[in-house]
């Protein structure tokens, strides 16, 4: 529950869902909410640092459209809401509702649970949001109570000691009436909701990219030198960058030579950094493992991503920040940079039945938050440790009587088989992308006691594709 | 009449030798129990399964050291062991896994206690790599376990990734083939993990664990494990008797073990666990 001074009183400004149910709501004297609901968490409210908030989610929200402003606070003295410009950028995203869906995705993995809506008028966008679900069509805004208005809230409690609760109700009345009887903003708002007025969406000043350049009709070719020279650059990005109170999340480096094709070095990071130190070492392995030319006219370093160093962008493993946590996210750096991306990976379990669909691997450096992963699909079988990359075929040979295993033949090896269970089908259809799959698992142990996972194809043949090591 | 006076003196400098060696010995042994029990006190990291700790020097793995898991053959199951380990080292930080092959299955990981959502995997495209990996990770101070699948590994390589080891506080796990086993090692700890056939059951199989060797101390201990790939339990290995004996009548029974063992009754119930 947030609480903010106004005036001689101190008063609720936002109630969670829970506190609501216990009767509690904003602008509540705050020992009255206290004393409703005294196992409630108290924090005074700090509406620059949710505006400033707001303004770092604006810079996400530039993918999905040109034109991002913060909602209007004419009649409102908080700001809960970015208003996006979508007209002619649905198709990109498919749809309406594909950008809607992308786009709280990307909020989420920034921590942030999001109401999105779309509607044709900014007034409407932001009452389904709010009060709504679905497309904003005049029948569904009619069904929604004033609150959704937009209105401040002496005259909500106005209207609603009328009865007047819904904006059907309000629009069944005579329209020129309402001014001399709620005053303008009433039949301002309602016109904004219909389209009956512009609202204008002010867009936010996009940021400036940050960078620093050398050039030089002598080119250079030691890599003391290029280390040199990138040292002071990153120096100037990291000034630039410190005076705007924000850290680096992505580095580009561009190496450009008269006789080549210019390198460019990628370097994410996992939280923001303003250490020209550890950045420094990150651009030296990632040097070392890049072709680079052999003699550089020009150096170009931007700094592609950043975000407020007061923000906290990810907490990898759900720790505590902490040094040994900065530690490992450092390392996390380190093996991105020399290794790359898809080599530092966190591996996500997947409901799929065939084995090797099974899991998809996220690299670290692209994981924002650790609270939204999905709870992972349960195993219901024993699955090997070791997965083959390609199932390898085998030679199977059977008892003449019973047709029980007799042995595998596996990388010119016999293997004597004492017992085996019985076999599990992994079966996919016909018209999936991947094409169709039929396998009839086994677990094979050896009379030495080695464990192997087989399967027979569709056609009969038989396949090593793991071992329970 | 010279050799017998020399006799005694020579004798006397023997001795004298002898005991100041024997004086030497016990310095140095308290010297290498005083070092383990500072490092015991940087902590040791059980291996989740109580029977396996009995059996080794520290009643599990050092931080800040190497231990080698050797497989006798291939689907032995030493993973399984290590991948509890590597579980419980969990709780002081992430675990790296160095996956140079890349066919180490997660959702068997899963199963098997690792929490995905706290372990880096590293995929290095090649050997150096690879090596460069574990040993950036095992300095680092925040991370709890190094596992490392790794069959060919150079006496200076695996010098430089116990120095590595030294200088951090994760536990290293090497898990290597046979092989290793002729190859010499700079492991605090060396552990042969051998596939015993079991009883006929389901999905329940049974691994015979030695610990080779143990850095500062004399041990070569073995334990008997029946492991579960369904459940993941694992528990002390029940030696059942011979099915064929426990059909005969119980006179037959107590007489074939009086032949054999030359001792008294047997023990009553069939399960004797060792």
């Amino acid at each position: 529950m947030l609480y903010q001074e106004s005036g001689h009183r101190t008063q609720v400004v936002t109630a969670s869902s829970e506190a609501v149910r216990h009767g509690i709501g904003s602008g509540m004297a705050l020992v009255e909410a206290q004393a409703l609901l005294q196992s409630a968490v108290f924090l005074p409210h700090d509406a620059d640092a949710d505006r400033l908030a707001l303004q770092t989610l604006a810079s996400v929200c530039y993918r999905f459209s040109p034109q991002v402003g913060l909602e209007p606070t004419e009649n409102t003295p908080t700001t809960h809401s970015l208003v996006l410009d979508i007209t002619g950028c649905t198709h990109l995203f498919g749809g309406d509702s594909g950008l809607a869906r992308q786009l709280v995705i990307e909020l989420a993995e920034l921590g942030y649970f999001a109401h999105v809506a779309t509607a044709n008028t900014i007034g409407a966008a932001w009452a389904i949001a709010r009060y709504g679900h679905g497309a904003g069509s005049a029948r569904r805004l009619k069904s929604l109570p004033v609150e959704a208005l937009r209105i401040p809230e002496k005259l909500t409690t106005r209207l609603r000691e009328f009865d007047l609760r819904t904006i059907g109700q309000l629009l069944a009345l005579p329209q020129e009436t309402l001014p001399s009887r709620f005053g303008k903003v009433l039949t301002e708002r309602l016109d904004q909701m219909f389209g009956r007025r512009a609202e204008l969406l002010i867009p936010l000043p996009r940021p400036e990219p940050v960078f620093a350049q050398w050039a030089s009709d002598d080119p250079i070719g030691h890599p003391a030198a290029i280390r040199h020279v990138c040292a002071d650059l990153l120096t100037e990005v990291l000034d630039t960058l410190k005076s705007r109170g924000e850290g680096l999340l992505r580095l580009t480096l561009t190496l450009d030579s008269e006789s080549t094709a210019p390198a460019t070095l990628d370097i994410g990071l996992a939280k923001p950094a303003e250490s020209a130190t550890h950045l420094l070492n990150l651009i030296q392995l990632k040097l070392e493992v890049t072709a680079v030319p052999e003699w550089l006219n020009a150096i170009r370093m931007e700094a592609s991503v950043t975000a407020p160093l007061q923000t906290q962008q990810r907490n990898l493993f759900g720790l505590q920040e902490s040094t040994d946590n900065g530690s490992v996210r450092r390392l996390v750096d380190r093996l991105t940079a020399r290794l790359g991306r898809d080599s530092v990976v966190r591996p996500n379990l997947l409901p799929e039945a065939v084995p090797e669909q099974a899991v998809e691997f996220t690299p670290l450096a692209e994981i924002v938050s650790e609270a939204r992963s999905a709870p992972a699909p349960a195993i219901a079988s024993a699955r090997p440790l070791i997965l083959l990359p390609q199932p390898e075929l085998i030679r199977v040979t059977f008892t003449a009587g019973d047709g029980t295993l007799e042995s595998i033949r596996w990388n010119g090896c016999c293997y004597p088989v004492a017992h085996h269970t019985e076999p599990e089908r992994i079966a996919t259809a016909w018209w999936q992308e991947t094409g169709s799959v039929r396998r009839d698992y086994c677990q094979v142990e050896t009379q030495a006691g080695a464990r192997f996972w087989i399967f027979r194809d569709g056609n009969g043949n038989w396949f090593l594709h793991g071992l329970f090591e | 009449m010279t050799n017998e006076e020399n006799h005694p003196a020579e004798s006397f400098a023997a001795d004298c030798r002898a005991v100041a060696i024997q004086k030497l010995r016990t310095e140095l042994g308290h010297l290498r129990r005083g070092q383990r029990q500072s490092v015991r006190a940087n902590g040791v990291v059980s291996t989740g399964i109580a029977e396996l700790d009995d059996i080794l020097p520290d009643r599990g793995l050092l931080r800040g050291t190497l231990s080698e898991w050797i497989a006798a053959e291939h689907g032995s199951g030493s993973l399984t062991l290590v991948l509890r380990a590597a579980s419980q080292a969990q709780c002081d930080g992430p675990l790296v896994v160095v996956d140079g092959l890349r066919c180490l299955y997660a959702p068997a990981m899963k199963a098997k206690g690792v929490r995905l959502e706290e372990m880096i995997l590293v995929r290095p495209k090649s050997r150096t790599d690879g090596l460069w990996a574990v040993e950036q990770s095992l300095k680092c101070p925040g991370i709890g376990a190094v596992l490392f699948p790794v069959d060919d590994l150079k006496t200076q390589d695996f010098r430089r990734l116990q120095l590595a080891a030294e200088s951090g506080t994760a536990i290293g796990i090497l898990v290597r083939s046979m092989s290793a086993q002729k190859q010499r090692g700079w492991a605090d700890l060396r552990i042969l993990v051998t596939p015993i056939p079991s009883p006929a059951r389901l999905f329940c199989r049974r691994l015979e664990v030695r610990c080779l060797h143990a850095k500062g101390t004399l041990t070569d201990k073995t334990v008997e494990l029946d492991v579960c790939d369904e459940t993941g339990a694992v528990c002390l290995a029940a030696r059942l008797s011979d099915p064929a004996t426990a059909l005969r009548p119980p006179e037959a029974q107590i007489n074939s073990v009086r032949a054999v063992s030359g001792v008294g009754p047997p023990n009553a119930g069939r399960h004797s666990v060792e």
